[in-house]
């Protein structure tokens, strides 16, 4: 007996399988076709069948069950709770690099119009300074000051739902160093499974890339962190212990994000004891 | 193949990927398509109007749709989500194309949908290239024929291409196949070699 998608080919004749779309989906997942004396069907065996009564039907009806499965597919794999989390990291880091660089030509624009105007031994904040170009310029420059402003609030309602969504989707690496740097973590592993598949190591200098060539090419020093440099545990910390911070942090995270990815909720009894772990090697020097 | 002039085209409904109309044809950009360029460097295999394809790696549906304009029907297969919504569009549009969402290196899963064809193209971007297209000749007809596009830096970027191509000729032969024509598709796409071979009649392979 030969099963295909429309029935089975026994000898002799066929036997049509379920008449809908749905139920032949269904059974083409269920098939386990072995390939070793495989024979491919043929359509003619479909019209014997009774399922269809030429090759033009042949090929709409099985159209109908590839459609209903592609689809199907799809939404199964966009389904992932990551899948939209990776989108929206993505989107937030895009937007900061928007918004750093037109900010800058806008204010070299500003500075053009007015020849007294300098930022030196002023501390004005970028988003002020934004602020001021918007109201005190006429036509496109003000405009387009008053669109950074809109975009800036954009990006920060954004990276206020990245960081809910990550406590969702990323519940134990949030808890270690934080919504926003969990979600890029996973955003530069390309999604929670590969995270929750990599050595500590790899987590330690993720983002760092550039660093970690050079260290291998030539003799430079390794990187000590990529972007969990971001997480205030490692920027805060003395100097002589940053690396060290790091590496046992990215031996927590990896942990953390297999426990994300195999059961996707909260382990308080690990996150006390990494959270200790890690704030010992933060505090003191000692190992 | 039809050409007007020297430019290859493909008689269908236009505006699939924003290509060119020449004549009330679509023109086929080798730059873009590699089957496309294997008809401007080589010789490749005539398609026709009776012709089943199975397509391997189709990632958008650009070259397909140029495929399905020439030939009876196309299986084609694509494994991610993101080029199967295009491929989707583009088979909604173009009743031949049989879309399947699966991986290639994996013929058992797609094995109840697909025929027998007569050409077996293949295009992914996979270390095991040689493997994949030996594995999905179950599908080809005896005398049938396969369109290797071999993407040489995607089986190993630190060999050198010319080694990859070898030893992937060498495997394809090895498995029955005798090679018809191979060609790299300079200057249209670097490191991309296409290999055609067809299938002995009657023999097992």
């Amino acid at each position: 007996m030969r099963s295909y998608w429309f029935g089975d080919v026994v000898e002799g004749g066929c036997i049509p399988s379920d008449g809908n779309t749905e139920a032949r989906v269904r059974r083409v997942h269920l098939l386990r076709t072995m390939m070793d004396d495989f024979v491919p069907l043929a359509w003619e065996d479909a019209v014997a069948c009774g399922i269809c009564r030429d090759r033009s039907e042949y090929i709409a009806f099985l159209r109908e069950v590839c459609f209903a499965a592609a689809e199907m597919e799809i939404r199964e794999q966009y389904a992932g709770k990551d899948v939209e989390l990776l989108q929206m990291v993505r989107t937030l880091d895009e937007m900061d690099e928007l918004i750093n660089r037109i900010s800058e030509r806008v204010t070299e624009w500003h500075q053009v119009r007015n020849p007294s105007f300098s930022r030196k031994y002023r501390r004005t904040p970028a988003h002020v300074l934004v602020k001021n170009i918007a109201r005190s310029n006429k036509g496109a420059l003000g405009r387009v000051a008053v669109h950074i402003e809109e975009f800036s609030d954009a990006r920060t309602e954004l990276a206020k739902e990245v960081s809910n969504r990550a406590n969702r989707v990323l519940p134990n690496s949030s808890a270690l160093i934080g919504g926003l740097v969990a979600a890029r973590l996973m955003s530069h592993a390309g999604g929670l499974m590969p995270l929750s598949r990599m050595p500590a190591s790899a987590i330690q200098v993720l983002g760092a890339r550039t660093a970690l060539f050079a260290h291998l090419r030539t003799h430079s020093p390794s990187p000590k962190h990529g972007i969990i440099f971001q997480h205030r545990r490692v920027h805060n910390a003395p100097r002589e212990v940053r690396g060290k911070v790091a590496r046992a942090l990215a031996g927590k995270l990896a942990i953390a994000a297999r426990l994300d990815y195999f059961r996707g909720v909260p382990v308080p009894e690990f996150l006390e004891r990494a959270q200790a772990r890690i704030d010992l090697l933060g505090g003191s020097e000692e190992e | 193949m039809i050409r007007i002039g020297d430019v290859l085209v493909s008689k269908g409904e236009g505006n699939v990927y924003g290509e060119r109309m020449l004549g009330g044809a679509r023109v086929w950009d080798p730059f873009r398509s590699k089957l496309a360029a294997l008809y401007y460097t080589g010789t490749g295999i005539e398609l026709l109007p009776g012709m089943r394809v199975l397509y391997l790696g189709a990632a958008n549906g650009t070259t397909v749709s140029h495929v399905a304009d020439y030939t009876e029907v196309v299986y084609a297969v694509e494994f991610a989500p993101r080029p199967m919504q295009d491929l989707l569009e583009v088979a909604r549009r173009r009743k031949n194309i049989v879309p399947l969402m699966a991986d290639a290196s994996r013929p058992e899963l797609y094995a109840p949908l697909v025929e027998a064809v007569d050409l077996l193209y293949q295009d992914v971007a996979q270390p095991d290239q040689a493997a994949i297209a030996i594995r999905n000749c179950t599908f080809l007809r005896p005398g049938g024929q396969l369109i290797l596009m071999l993407k040489t830096r995607s089986v190993d970027v630190r060999k050198p291409p010319a080694e990859v191509f070898r030893e992937t000729v060498d495997a394809l032969v090895a498995a029955g196949l005798a090679v018809q024509e191979s060609v790299w598709l300079t200057p249209y796409h670097q490191d991309h070699a296409a290999i055609v071979c067809t299938k002995p009649d009657g023999g097992d392979s």
